[in-house]
């Protein structure tokens, strides 16, 4: 086992530190959370939620489209590092995949619960029901179907190719200790992984492959969800541009996620020497970039707004901007486009101290521009009823706390049970590295 | 009792270099059943020992076609043949509408069988393997390169196996041998 590599996998087969302990009791005890709003849900019905009309969406697709944002932005980075073979990959793709896979997990509840009768969501299944019916195919509702479960194998998929030969690595390690318990688990998802370089060969061809599809399933991803906003009548949604608009302003999220979660791993794994100064100072600068255009985008949309829309567009606008959704609105930019900035200042991109508030707090940006969006974009009552705010219940905060529990229970499992950064990435890197000294 | 005949003869490397010069050379001495092992890729030997990544993308790209397909075709034949249904007049075959859906399960065939055809071109999984037997074998998951003679090459004779892999700058040479 080559030096360099040998704290990841102490660290992923050591015995739980107290501070491992402690984060996945209460991750645990927000899954138990989780559960019970679920149940809340299940048995009372949807009235446990705010929603109401005009507010037929809430927290559910706040929520989703949030979590949706983090996954793409954080698959994107590592499909982007793999096929670029760039040298941070090693580092940070494994655990970028991780977080994405866990995020896409979070949000594939919320559309099936926001159904109502979440236990008919296999109704939007194309198969021979005897209702004699079958799912329209125009609505973007059934085109997310496909989406989320596209997404979710996906990224199972990329995250599981890369994995096969680190497992067949702690297959061995924990054999020769005399695990033999933990051997067979790890061996039986490693497939039988034994290093042949032929196979090598086919398995970097199809880890690059998938990592490519990821790429257009983002794109579609983020996008299909913005149609379902696109496609209603609604003045605020109903805009050619949202796709575009979700797609970038969702970045800063799941860049975000993976710099806090980074900067939290390499101190409580002790692997700085893997997750480097360089790797820390290259990805907030690239959250610093994504905030740039997410900026770009909401200065289009304000532009937008304010000058080429017209009558109820521009009057939807303009309640979301500078009406009672205002605070959202600004709260948004203030947090995922102008705080991220700050890390262009050098000194402030290796400390933690900074990185984690920075990059947790342009997530919960990105979570306040949805709340704008889904909330904001239906405050006004087009009826002449009168309007009544949305304020969303002790319900559906459970859901948002215990699918954020949720998220973090499986990335500290994942944390424990496989290496956090890719070994087999470290052991080429370096043997790439050697060859280069003896050449000097 | 006779001893079973081994499985094969193998060679440790410390280096990924000699790994490679060692596949070449028993290429060129007419070795034609034999693996290299190794902790990462490399791609030198893989291309030595006459490997091809092309079948996995087309294995990807086929099953992505078929699966776009199928995904449009289920679409057409619910809503243009089996139930159309008129909604304010709009054409029942709405292509544009199909088209996300076929998308995104052609994305979705194509990475399932990208890695499906991996591991069937790989012959995976498969959790044994004679080469397991070898000693030492468990670094080649961690810093050590391996170059197997399998016995089923035609030319295979243990003696002259063990030979030729000691011409090779191995660290250690051995018969593998049920344990």
């Amino acid at each position: 086992m080559s030096v360099s590599t040998r704290p990841v996998v102490a660290a992923t087969l050591r015995p739980g530190a107290w501070g491992f302990r402690l984060g996945l009791l209460l991750a645990l005890a927000g899954v138990a959370v989780l559960a019970a709003a679920i149940a809340a849900l299940l048995v009372l019905g949807i009235g446990v939620w705010g929603n109401n009309i005009p507010h037929v969406w809430g927290f559910d697709l706040i929520a989703y489209a949030w979590w949706i944002g983090i996954a793409n932005a954080a698959s994107l980075f590592a499909a982007v590092l793999v096929l670029r073979r760039h040298g941070l990959r090693t580092a940070v793709n494994r655990f970028a995949e991780a977080v994405a896979l866990a995020a896409v997990l979070a949000s594939a509840l919320y559309p099936i619960l926001h159904l109502g009768r979440p236990w008919l969501f296999h109704w939007t299944v194309a198969y021979p029901a005897t209702t004699g019916l079958w799912p329209q195919f125009g609505s973007p509702l059934v085109w997310d179907f496909w989406g989320i479960m596209a997404h979710v194998i996906v990224t199972a998929l990329f995250w599981y190719i890369g994995l096969i030969p680190d497992l067949a690595t702690l297959r061995d390690r924990t054999a020769t200790q005399g695990r033999l318990g933990l051997a067979r688990t790890y061996g039986l998802f490693a497939l039988g992984w034994r290093g042949s370089v032929v196979h090598w060969h086919r398995h970097q061809a199809a880890y690059r492959l998938v990592a490519a599809l990821v790429l257009p399933l983002l794109l579609s991803a983020q996008t299909v969800v913005a149609l379902e906003f696109a496609t209603t009548l609604v003045p605020a949604w109903h805009q050619a541009r949202l796709p575009v608009h979700m797609v970038v302003t969702g970045l800063p999220s799941g860049l975000g996620v993976v710099l806090a979660m980074a900067a939290v791993l390499r101190h409580a794994l002790s692997i700085e020497r893997i997750i480097d100064d360089t790797d820390m100072d290259l990805l907030a600068r690239l959250l610093a970039c994504a905030a740039l255009a997410s900026g770009a985008a909401y200065a289009h949309e304000i532009f937008t707004g304010l000058v080429f829309a017209k009558g109820a567009a521009q009057e939807a606008f303009t309640a979301r901007a500078f009406g009672a959704g205002a605070p959202a609105y600004w709260g948004a930019i203030l947090l995922s486009v102008l705080l991220p900035q700050l890390l262009w200042r050098p000194g402030l991109r290796l400390r933690a101290a900074v990185l984690i508030p920075v990059g947790l707090l342009a997530a919960a940006g990105v979570w306040l521009d949805r709340w704008s969006l889904v909330v904001g974009g239906l405050l006004r009552e087009r009826l002449p009823t009168h309007a009544v705010a949305y304020v969303p219940t002790a319900a559906e905060w459970a859901l948002l706390a215990g699918s954020a529990a949720l998220f973090g229970a499986v990335l500290l499992l994942f944390g424990r049970a496989i290496p956090v950064v890719a070994i087999f990435e470290i052991r080429h890197e370096e043997s790439l590295e050697d060859v280069a000294e003896e050449e000097r | 009792m006779t001893r079973p005949p081994p499985y094969g003869a193998i060679a440790e490397f410390a280096e990924a270099e000699t790994l490679v010069a060692a596949v070449r050379a028993a290429r060129a001495a007419g070795w034609s059943r034999l693996e290299a092992h190794a902790p990462h890729p490399v791609p030198d030997a893989a291309i030595a020992l006459g490997a091809r990544a092309a079948p996995v993308g087309w294995i990807a790209v086929g099953a992505g076609i078929m699966g776009a397909a199928i995904a449009y075709g289920t679409a057409w034949y619910l809503s243009v043949y089996d139930y159309p249904l008129n909604v304010g007049g709009r054409p029942p075959h709405a292509w544009p509408a199909f088209l996300p859906a076929a998308y995104i399960v052609g994305v979705l065939w194509a990475a399932v069988a990208a890695l499906i055809g991996m591991l069937w071109l790989n012959g995976l999984p498969s959790l044994h393997h004679p080469v397991f037997y070898a000693r030492g074998f468990h670094r080649a998951s961690q810093d050590r390169y391996f170059l197997y003679l399998m016995a089923e090459d035609p030319r295979f004779e243990a003696a002259s196996a063990l030979d030729f892999l000691r011409t090779l700058d191995a660290l250690r040479v051995s018969e593998v041998r049920a344990a």
